[in-house]
């Protein structure tokens, strides 16, 4: 491991204000990941998980504290520069796999490449590889309501992982799935990330999920107890 | 994003929405219909107006006159502007001006074989001849060589009767003047009467050289001849007036003496008048000035008047035509640009549904690395495009219905006037051109609020989605 980690959490402190009320959901997190780990965040529905998951991304602005990913303090990034930062450090693998309807499974899988601005011959080459790496290489041209959860899940990881990014952020990506397609998808997403030398934070509320990772943080009510 | 992925997603995404898409482009479609077809029949009205102007005169040549200038009671100002070399080299000066030629004019009697007529003769350069739009159908213009030849407009020959043959057909054959060909009159002999002040008469034998054509109708009765033959027939006209203008001196007293109160002015006045008939023997009668163009014309003309000459073209009657033909134009498009807001409306409304309905898309494009820049591009080309289809439909329907038009209103010029129909509606290139990139505009400015909207959705909308 590293001496330097690629993402720190300092004091993150997440508040919503609901009517008059305020509401903690995160109530200082400290959390350091070193690269090429393979990290879970384990907790009860509602502990704050997902809130914490998307602010270490970016997706969201924490109350209080700072999240630094590879030296970059994310509050320091203008929302103009972000894209192209998430582009580079961050890919993201959604529990309901948010692939767009209208494309099929090679376009969904190159879109981040359409956005990078590589040409379309070179991103399908890309993709096809990769979707075969996933076991969808009869499957390119299907649309996603034409697939099953598990097959519309290793798009939506080849999607993560298209342009290289740094990091991994995977919330419940075996959420929807039958244990059998759990374990399937867990072993292709971890042998990748390995493979490909990123860093992968994964969130679950399932101890089997967690026992993947090289650690597993637990969560209750918006603190880490371990 | 390269811009070819932008406009083929743009394009993919405007097709998922087929009727919509399709209702959409239904108000640019008769939006850009409209103001085409409204444009169309200004230019095509100013068109066939301009033709048929063109036939009654050129529009690049005015007439100039001696005159004064006149203060707000209208009483005269000045010196009266007069027709001399120093005039002729002054117009020369004006930019914009192509050609001068200084004019004389006399009439007189004129004999052709057995017939008998009357001639109305204009003195012109010859060598600015060509330069000043004159065309033959016949024969050819005058060459500063010739002496005593003329080019006789296309109507000349029907001012020559025959005295006897109309005697002797009488009131049978109808009284109207009978249409004669004019190249009859090429290579005639004309022979005219002129008779001066005194009373002493001379006969002078002209030559046609050539039969102006028929494209410039103000001078088909005319005769045109050198300036210099027109000029000693004109001085031999002008003989008697020595004698005249001595008899005008005692005249002159008269009015005078009958000024009573105001004597020493009144003197002056008469007597500088005096003068000025003495110099004036030798001035043109007018001057004819060509210009560049049309526009030329207009300015020219509109200057000479502010110098105090008196000068009129056939620009100067087509202006008040323009400035209606202009109006009718601007109220055309004002409906046609009414027509065009409300479509535009329809866009930015179409654009936010779409937003609404793909915001969850929005929001995951945002998660995997698209810029507000690439989220923007996308919404405003696919309105864009929007309007770019409505513009290219549009221009399609204004072809056929300027088809249309220009059908029924030739039917209707023919059975009326039988004269040969001109189309009314014209889409000249620019007005197509215009039409398209207009459209495209409108596109673009109708989803400029929807596209600010778009880079607004949070990417939380992907993960947070009930
Ligand atoms: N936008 C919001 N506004 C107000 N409260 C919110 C908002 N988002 C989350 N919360 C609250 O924060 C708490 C944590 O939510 P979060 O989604 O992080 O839980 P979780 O640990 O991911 O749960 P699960 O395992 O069910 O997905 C919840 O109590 C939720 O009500
Ligand atoms: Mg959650």
């Amino acid at each position: 491991m590293s001496p330097k980690p690629i993402l720190q959490a300092r004091e993150i402190i997440k508040k919503y204000r609901i009517g008059t009320q305020a509401v903690s959901v995160l109530n200082g997190i400290n959390l350091d990941i070193y690269h090429g780990e393979v990290v879970s965040i384990l907790g009860k529905s509602g502990c704050g998980k997902t809130t914490f998951l998307n602010i270490a991304a970016g997706l969201e602005r924490p109350t209080k504290g700072d999240i630094i990913i590879d030296g970059h303090y994310l509050n320091k990034i203008s929302e103009k520069r972000m894209s192209a930062f998430r582009r580079k450090y961050i890919g993201f693998v959604f529990q309901l796999y948010n692939l767009i309807p209208s494309m099929n499974a090679l376009e969904n899988a190159i879109l981040p490449m359409v956005f990078e601005g590589v040409p379309q011959k070179e991103r399908e080459e890309k993709g096809r590889e990769l979707l075969t790496i996933m076991g969808l290489g009869d499957r390119l041209k299907h649309k996603p309501n034409e697939l099953s959860g598990g097959q519309r899940q290793r798009i939506s990881l080849a999607r993560a992982m298209i342009n290289n990014p740094r990091i991994i952020f995977a919330d419940e990506p075996t959420g929807n799935l039958d244990s059998r397609t759990t374990e399937e998808i867990l072993n292709l997403l971890i042998s990748t990330v390995r493979e490909n030398g990123q860093t992968l934070l994964m969130v679950t509320h399932d101890l089997e999920v967690a026992r993947h990772g090289d650690r597993i943080i637990e969560m209750v009510d918006g603190r880490i107890i371990n | 994003m390269r811009k070819r992925d932008l406009l083929l997603m743009a394009n993919k995404n405007l097709w998922r929405r087929k009727a919509r898409t399709i209702l959409t482009c239904l108000g640019v479609v008769i939006g850009t219909a409209s103001i085409v077809v409204m444009i169309s029949l200004g230019i095509g009205l100013r068109v066939s107006m301009e033709k048929s102007m063109a036939q009654w005169g050129s529009l690049n040549i005015i007439n100039v006159h001696p005159g004064m200038r006149y203060d707000e009671n209208g009483n005269p100002t000045g010196e009266e502007k007069r027709m001399t070399d120093e005039t002729v080299e002054e117009l020369k000066a004006i930019p914009g001006v192509t050609a001068v030629s200084p004019v004389y004019n006399i009439d007189g009697e004129a004999q052709l074989g057995r017939k008998k007529g009357y001639l109305s003769i204009v003195g012109i350069d010859p060598a600015a001849m060509e330069e000043l739009e004159f065309t033959v159908s016949h024969g050819r213009l005058l060459t500063p060589e010739d002496r005593f030849a003329i080019v006789a407009g296309s109507q000349v020959i029907n001012n020559f009767w025959d005295e006897r043959a109309a005697r002797r057909g009488g009131g049978m054959m109808g009284e109207g003047p009978q249409q004669q060909d004019p190249a009859e009159l090429l290579e005639q002999r004309i022979r005219l009467t002129i008779r001066n002040q005194a009373g002493n008469e001379r006969k002078q034998n002209l030559f046609v050289v050539g039969i102006l054509d028929e494209t410039n109708m103000d001078r088909s009765w005319q005769v045109y001849g050198s300036i210099h033959d027109i000029k000693r027939m004109r001085d031999f006209m002008m003989q008697g007036a020595n004698s005249s203008k001595q008899m005008l001196g005692p005249m002159a007293k008269e009015v005078i003496i009958s000024g009573g109160g105001v004597m020493v002015s009144t003197g002056r006045a008469s007597g500088s008048r005096g003068n000025r008939r003495e110099d004036r023997s030798n001035d043109y009668n007018s001057i004819m000035v060509r210009t560049k163009d049309v526009a030329q014309t207009k300015e020219i003309s509109k200057e000479l008047r502010e110098r105090g000459y008196n000068a009129w073209s056939m620009a100067d009657s087509l202006e008040g035509i323009e400035n209606t033909s202009r109006t009718m134009q601007a109220i055309l498009g004002g409906i046609g640009g009414i027509t065009l807001f409300v479509a535009a409306l329809g866009i930015t409304n179409t654009m936010i549904m779409s937003i609404y309905e793909r915001t969850r898309e929005i929001g995951i494009m945002k998660v995997i690395g698209a810029s507000f820049a690439d989220i923007r591009s996308i919404f405003l080309m696919e309105a864009a495009l929007i309007g770019l289809f409505g513009g290219i439909l549009g221009l399609g329907l204004s072809y056929g219905a300027s088809e249309i038009i220009n059908r029924i209103s030739a039917d209707y010029i023919q059975r009326g006037m039988g004269g040969p129909a001109t189309n009314i509606s014209v889409i000249p290139v620019w007005l197509a051109g215009f039409a398209l990139v207009f459209s495209i505009f409108i596109g673009l400015a109708a989803g400029l609020y929807p596209a600010s909207r778009a880079i607004r959705v949070s990417p939380m909308v992907a993960i947070r989605n009930e």
